[in-house]
């Protein structure tokens, strides 16, 4: 059985105005469904930019991207449907509480309220934030607001979820719930578009990455078959670091 | 709907938790309204109890400054000091004191400025009379009699020419009143009779007042009057401010962003948050209302009167309140940080204030800000008010100005969702 695109990315390119280089040059990338893909790169390598267009927030310079077989250009409403985003910012009301949180961005799916109670009971309970519902997020530690953003964005069931770098922050044990709880959800048929600076969790969780510099992909694939090309690579960090060089880019 | 309720619900979830917050939003106008209103009303009431020290340098001492003397004596505007029997230093020591304040105006009446007119007033006569009567006919009909009047430099344009106003009453009354005794003697003369002439002290015209409304209940405008609904929309504007930071702020933390990518309009979250606004605003104008009719006549200032159209009242406020939403959601999406917000929102609203007539009404203003002012939506609102309030109009007399208030709302809510699009093409 052929398995389906959900993402396809044709010669993408975002110049931002006043900029003479563009953030995302002629990039070309396709995400098949069940897919955790990532995408790394160094700071400014374009990352959040392609993000960005992918799920609405940035209309593209040039080039046709399609999400679940609809135009963005011409069905945004319908792939918002289908889309989910986790962002690196805490994109939550901190004078809120949890649950007042999630509740706000799930009637905002047009989620029933029974089911969105249930909904939120599940998911608080499965990240370990049961106790805290009633909780202002400004009282969070820095784990939990990530584990309460990341439960914002998959509410309504994505078939396709974004994450921005959702593990920004956090400590080693709320990294592992998150990491667990993304394979699950994975597993249970949601497709993911993943950026970390974590390259043990992008090894870890990735079917498939790219690692894009100055807009552009270098290179695509499996990362253990990516790592066994290189022979002078051990690691994704190795590959990654031989790829984009050790230059600073900030 | 669900997604309107929800981003009510959010709201206003979001407003109470800043409750002091809202408690400013309410007691600062409030408080603006009454301190205005009782500054303004202490003030008037001040020109209406203090009279206005006047010094005449009567040189003349004859009728014309008699009768000028006692006429600006028994009115009531001004305090009066009379020199009767001034010696040449009086006019110079007079001028010294009004220029350091001691009086405000002073008045000189020159020498033989009743013979003057005496003579003026004969020579007119002899104009009319045969040569046969005429004794002397050389006389110069056209000759004037100069009255000067000095004002303390500090003294306001609008007071000098009030002045200057009342003491020609007085001094053509008086010169009126001279020419008809010089006729009454002349026509005496030639007739052989010695008539007693019984010269009416009022004159024969007067003025009454009225206020052209059909609205019999005596309503006029005073500092209540005006202050009320120009702070009320004053405060209402102001709520820019915690629009636009609201705004930002949600923009700033990435929930703006994270709404983008969820299937809810802009106009759909901007009017969640419009609508829990637009109440703040009608509450914050039925508190500082209801302290008109209730709170001021405690303070000495006279009670609001709201007339009796309510709807009327209710459309102009509704109108209002979205106006100045639309004005906070503009800024919000507009301005690029806190700072930025909260100095246009301000400033933006002061200047709106002053075009639209809040501290100054707009019949005070000269042509050019008159036609300025009428594009200021807070002018739109203060004319609704005026309409209802003061000419108890209803709601067709209303509507034009209502309208223009909703259509102000419309341009901004159009203004921000272009500046979304701009946004998501840079």
């Amino acid at each position: 059985m052929e398995i389906k695109k959900i993402v396809d990315v044709r010669k993408l390119t975002k110049t931002y105005k006043g900029r003479l280089e563009p953030a995302v040059n002629n990039l070309s990338l396709e995400v098949y469904e069940g897919d955790i893909y990532g995408i790394i790169g160094p700071n400014g390598a374009g990352k959040t930019t392609i993000i960005s267009i992918l799920c609405g927030l940035l209309n593209p310079t040039s080039g046709n991207i399609f999400i679940n077989e609809h135009n963005i250009n011409d069905s945004l409403i319908e792939i918002k449907r289908i889309i989910g985003v986790v962002s690196q910012d805490i994109a939550l009301y901190d004078k809120l509480t949890a649950y007042e949180n999630l509740y706000y961005f799930g009637r905002l799916y047009s989620i029933d309220k029974n089911i969105l109670k249930e909904k939120i009971s599940y998911f608080l309970n499965r990240l370990g934030l049961e106790k805290f519902k009633d909780d202002k997020i400004r009282s969070f530690s820095g784990g939990m607001k990530r584990r309460i953003n990341l439960l914002a964005g998959l509410l309504h069931g994505p078939k396709l979820l974004f994450l921005d770098e959702p593990t920004t922050g956090v400590d080693v044990q709320s990294r592992n719930v998150i990491r667990e709880f993304l394979v699950e959800l994975n597993n249970s048929g949601t497709t993911m578009i993943y950026t970390s600076h974590m390259m043990d969790d992008v090894e870890k969780l990735c079917s498939r990455i790219s690692i894009i510099d100055c807009g552009q992909i270098i290179i695509t694939g499996v990362p253990c078959d990516l790592i066994a090309q290189h022979h002078d690579c051990n690691t994704l960090e190795d590959l990654f670091l031989k790829l984009t060089g050790r230059n600073l880019r900030d | 709907m669900k997604k309107l309720q929800a981003s009510i619900y959010k709201e206003t979830l979001l407003l109470l938790r800043d409750i002091e917050g809202v408690i400013l939003i309410f007691i600062m106008p409030l408080s603006l309204v009454i301190v205005m209103a009782l500054l303004q009303h202490r003030t008037f009431q001040i020109l209406d109890e203090t009279k206005i020290p006047v010094v005449v340098v009567d040189y003349d001492n004859d009728s014309l400054g008699i009768s000028l003397c006692n006429g600006i004596k028994q009115s009531n505007v001004f305090e009066t000091t009379i020199i009767d029997n001034p010696d040449s230093l009086s006019l110079s020591q007079m001028k010294s004191d009004v220029a350091k304040g001691k009086y405000q105006v002073g008045i000189m009446i020159p020498e033989k400025a009743t013979f003057a007119i005496k003579k003026r007033s004969i020579a007119m006569v002899q104009q009319q009379l045969p040569d046969n009567f005429s004794s002397n006919p050389s006389i110069d009909a056209s000759k004037q009699v100069s009255i000067q009047l000095f004002f303390d430099p500090i003294t306001k344009e609008s007071f000098r020419v009030l002045a200057q106003s009342i003491f020609n009453e007085f001094a053509s009354r008086t010169e009126t009143r001279i020419t008809f005794q010089t006729y009454s003697k002349v026509i005496d003369a030639i007739t052989n009779q010695d008539t007693e002439l019984n010269f009416p002290s009022e004159p024969a015209l007067k003025f009454e007042e009225a206020f052209v409304s059909e609205y019999t209940a005596g309503i006029l405008p005073n500092a209540v009057q005006h202050n009320v609904p120009a702070w009320t929309l004053f405060g209402m504007f102001l709520i820019c401010i915690p629009i636009a930071g609201n705004i930002i702020k949600e923009r700033n933390e990435g929930c703006m962003a994270r709404l983008k990518t969820i299937p809810v309009s802009y106009l759909g979250i901007m009017s969640g948050k419009s609508f829990v606004f637009i109440i703040i605003c009608l509450l914050q104008a039925a508190l500082i209302i209801l302290s008109g009719v209730f709170l001021m006549p405690l303070t000495g200032l006279p009670a609001l009167q709201l007339g009796n159209n309510w709807f009327a009242l209710a459309i102009i406020t509704i109108t209002s309140a979205f106006a100045a939403s639309g004005f906070g959601v503009v800024i919000g999406t507009i301005a690029t940080s806190q700072i930025q917000a909260s100095t246009f929102g301000s400033v933006a609203t002061v200047i709106l204030a002053a075009i639209g007539g809040v501290w100054i009404p707009v019949i005070a203003m000269p042509e050019v800000m008159r036609t300025i002012s009428s594009f200021s939506p807070m002018n739109w609102g203060i004319q609704g008010y005026y309409d209802v309030f003061l000419r108890n109009s209803g709601f067709s007399i209303i509507l034009p100005n209502a309208l223009k208030l909703f259509a102000f709302y419309a341009f901004c809510t159009a203004i921000s969702l272009y500046f979304r699009k701009y946004r998501a093409n840079r």
